[in-house]
């Protein structure tokens, strides 16, 4: 028998006993594809590429006119579906077996995907389906095609027919092409270090469209343009440099705050929420005060309102207060209040508040030089040194319950630290007491030694010389 | 008043006399005093370098006082040894005087034990009749070397735990019994509480243990040979027994007093000016601290290891840390053995190849100590 055919005939019997059992239980929702039961496809041995007529005719592909139906083994090889056995027939029907154009025609079920707008529901008919997910995972996820629909993108797609928007493959696909016609083959899995949507790549792979000033002009969300500098903002940003300068992966990228498949952008009510996802404690707060009322009546974006929405940068005390660059004035300066809906009773808080938060800061960094001089002066501190870790936590704390408003919470909190601070100076001062008591004890010490040492001496000189 | 009344001894007198006799005749004191009036200090141009022997007992003894002291309040568990060092500096009365007298005078030590023995070797005070007065002498500057290296690792500090981990591998490459060396220094494969607890056993049982034997031995064979005398100052007196010499009790006594109480004062003002700092609490996760180094005195045999190259000639089964651990392993056994080397000792001949080595040493330490200082 030729080694071809060695091949071809089990996966002849297989391919057909797949179709007896599939036409058994007559399309029953839930079943993986005809030809591909997923388990099997597990096992099966792979079909050569040389075996497979579609790549046989689809790898070669040269003609202008074509050259979008060209797909190539490369594209295959790095392909998740294909590394997890599927195979062409499988989403595009069709018979692999015959070596003609007649594979197609001769098969009810072949499909093809005509345009973007046939993408969404093309992948979602096995993503979209729990009983064939689950063949792979205990607890897939077969929400994303219904995301996608409500998605910017994929409104945009069915309102608008616009067909420029992002589909499956456009993130999904290898990196080459753009846009809908990013590679349709050679998808690859998330977690794939090359994957487009891997947490480091995402926010690239979003700015091909979104920082695209041709593609993005005109375009807008809720009657506000969509812009194309988002991109360049984050990566400055104190979210951007985390994720891409220091590697942490817990940093957010466009996804965290926008979604995955049900991508849009977060609405003025919904944006504290979205970076409560993360900043839990100061969502919470800011949740239970008047200001975040007041920023919905006013129209203002919650937390975005004083610490922007892309370019957010590490928020410093400078922030807070009536002194110049401090957010506050946005609103609450003598000549924003009356547009911004700031009142004097605010900016008087927010300069108190400043000026608490620098006492305490103050009261640390002297508590910290004291320390430092009894260390440098050889004094053991590292107790006091642990302690006032203790005030720089109430500081911290302080700060988070800024987004309270209440100058009597965050004075609560910072007296905290100001015990903390008092009682460290203290340690830290008695160090240096201790310091100068050793000198006046070395003196006391060292005044009867020395006169011993001159008494003996005397006594030594005075002594008789000895009989030899 | 009969004239019987007024020769009779006062009553006090009496009672005291009553009490010396009552210790003579039980703990033979007579033989003491003795000894100590017949013991005499030969006078001549190094007597200076009789006197560091005393110092180093002194020295030896204000380290068991405070040592003793200290172990009032040490706890020898990972969990326990930095923080109650770290009471015994801040909350025990005098404890930092304590720690820092026990760490200075434990380096102070170490350092007059190196001139003693220098000293010791330029007076050729080890010829016979005694070489084993010499052997027990440098037998004793080991056990204290290593007294240094076990009391270094108890404050469970970064810098100490490091150091002790490097220390011990280290030991672990003397050739064929290195792994055994290294696994019964570090009580397992790495350094742990049970290093802790077993460096503490050594620290305070054990070398004391030894020490005091030892030192029993050395002094008793000082005392039966006497202060040896350099021979050219021998011959120029016309004998040993002419050159001129004072009482041990009181004249040399009263002297050795005074380096005792200038001792004191010198540790007294290094305790108060520079107390022994803590350093941060040592963590076996943590990655080892920048610019570790030992104590000084093993600082010179640290830095040579350190330049070795990994392996000498380019051979793969010849290590150069293995090479300098044999080395610096025969350096000390030609130590002990610099009596026996010496075979020209007896007739005053010359000494060249020994004072050659020695002034080698001397040198390789200094520039060896003063490289990993300054590095």
């Amino acid at each position: 028998m030729r080694p071809a055919l060695r091949i071809i005939a089990p996966v002849a019997l297989l391919v057909g006993a797949a179709v007896v059992l599939a036409a058994q239980e007559k399309d029953g929702a839930g079943q993986p594809p005809k030809t591909a039961p997923a388990a099997k496809l597990a096992q099966a041995p792979a079909v050569a590429d040389d075996d497979n007529s579609c790549i046989q005719c689809h790898a070669t592909l040269t003609d202008e006119d074509q050259k979008r139906l060209l797909v190539t083994a490369q594209d295959l090889a790095a392909d998740v579906h294909w590394q997890k056995g599927m195979r062409c027939q499988d989403c595009h029907g069709g018979d692999p077996t015959v070596l003609e154009i007649k594979a197609h025609q001769g098969k009810d079920d072949f499909k093809t995907v005509k345009s973007a707008a046939d993408i969404p529901e093309f992948c979602g008919k096995c993503h979209a389906d729990i009983g064939f997910m689950r063949h792979y995972k205990p607890s897939p996820r077969t929400d994303q095609l219904a995301e996608y629909w409500t998605s910017g993108h994929g409104r945009q797609l069915k309102e608008k027919g616009d067909l420029k928007v992002a589909t499956c493959v456009s993130c999904h696909g290898k990196a080459h092409g753009s846009g809908a016609d990013r590679a349709k083959h050679g998808i690859l899995a998330v977690g794939d270090l090359d994957s487009p949507v891997y947490r480091t790549k995402l926010a690239k792979t979003c700015a091909r469209c979104h920082a695209d000033k041709e593609l993005m002009a005109g375009r807008e969300y809720h009657g506000r343009p969509l812009g194309h500098d988002q991109y360049a903002k984050w990566r400055d940003s104190v979210h951007g440099k985390a994720l891409l300068d220091k590697g942490d992966l817990s940093a957010p990228t466009c996804n965290n705050c926008h979604g995955n498949h049900g991508a849009v952008p977060p609405q003025v009510d919904s944006v504290a929420n979205a970076c409560g996802t993360c900043h839990g404690k100061v969502a919470k707060l800011f949740e239970g005060t008047q200001m975040r009322h007041k920023f919905e009546k006013e129209g203002l974006p919650g937390c975005a309102t004083c610490h922007n929405a892309h370019d957010i940068v590490h928020p410093t005390d400078d922030m807070l207060g009536m002194e110049r660059g401090a957010v506050c004035l946005q609103c609450h300066a003598e000549t924003e209040r009356k547009a911004k809906g700031g009142t004097l009773a605010g900016a008087e808080d927010a300069a108190k508040l400043r000026k608490s938060l620098e006492q305490l800061k103050r009261e640390i960094e002297l508590a910290d030089t004291t320390l430092s001089e009894a260390e440098r002066l050889g004094m053991e501190v590292s107790s006091p040194r642990f302690e006032l870790r203790k005030a720089t936590d109430a500081l911290t704390n302080a700060r988070s319950l800024i987004h309270t408003f209440k100058v009597s919470t965050v004075e609560t909190a910072l007296g905290e630290g100001s015990k903390v601070v008092v009682e460290v100076q203290q340690r830290a001062d008695a160090a240096l007491q201790e310091h100068d008591n050793r000198r006046i004890w070395l003196a006391a010490t060292l005044a009867p030694i020395l006169l011993v040492i001159v008494i003996l001496l005397a006594y030594i000189r005075r002594m008789p010389a000895p009989a030899e | 008043m009969s004239p019987a009344a007024h020769d009779a001894p006062p009553q006090d007198e009496k009672a005291s006399s009553a009490v010396k006799r009552f210790l003579f005749e039980r703990l033979g004191l007579e033989s003491a005093l003795a000894l100590a009036a017949k013991k005499r200090v030969p006078v001549h141009r190094t007597t200076l370098f009789y006197f560091l022997g005393g110092m180093a007992l002194f020295l030896f003894g204000i380290q068991l006082v405070t040592g003793i002291l200290l172990s009032l309040y040490y706890k020898p568990s990972p969990d326990q040894a930095f923080e109650s060092v770290r009471a015994i500096m801040t909350e025990i009365e005098y404890g930092w005087l304590f720690r820092s007298v026990h760490s200075w005078s434990a380096n102070l030590l170490i350092g007059v034990l190196l001139l003693h023995i220098l000293t010791t070797f330029m007076m050729r005070a080890y010829q016979r009749p005694r070489e084993v007065t010499w052997i027990t002498g440098v037998l004793l500057l080991f056990i204290f070397l290593a007294f240094g290296f076990s009391g270094y690792l108890l404050p469970w500090n970064k810098l100490a735990f490091c150091a002790t981990g490097v220390g011990t591998e280290i030991a672990g490459t003397v050739p064929f019994v290195g792994s055994y060396v290294l696994l019964v220094a570090r009580a397992g494969e790495h350094v742990t509480g049970d290093t802790l607890a077993r460096f503490y056993s050594l620290h305070v049982v054990i070398l004391p243990l030894a020490a005091f034997a030892l030192l029993g031995v050395h002094l008793f064979l000082v005392q039966k040979h006497g202060m040896s005398v350099p021979r050219r100052v021998a011959e120029k007196h016309g004998g040993e027994k002419l050159v001129p010499s004072i009482p041990f009790v009181p004249h040399f006594l009263l002297r050795d007093m005074v380096g005792w109480y200038l001792a004191l004062a010198i540790l007294a003002a290094l305790a108060a000016l520079f107390p022994w700092e803590l350093g941060e609490k040592a963590d076996p996760f943590g990655p080892t601290p920048k610019g570790i180094k030992p104590e000084w005195y093993f600082l010179a045999m640290y830095q040579a290891l350190k330049i070795l190259p990994a392996q000498v000639g380019g051979l793969e089964w010849l290590p150069g840390k293995t090479v300098g651990v044999v080395f610096f392993g025969l350096c000390g056994l030609v130590v002990l053995a610099v009596p026996f080397l010496d075979v020209g000792a007896g007739r005053g001949g010359p000494r060249r190849i020994l004072n050659f080595l020695a002034a080698v040493a001397v040198v390789f330490f200094i520039v060896m100590t003063a490289w990993g200082l300054t590095e």
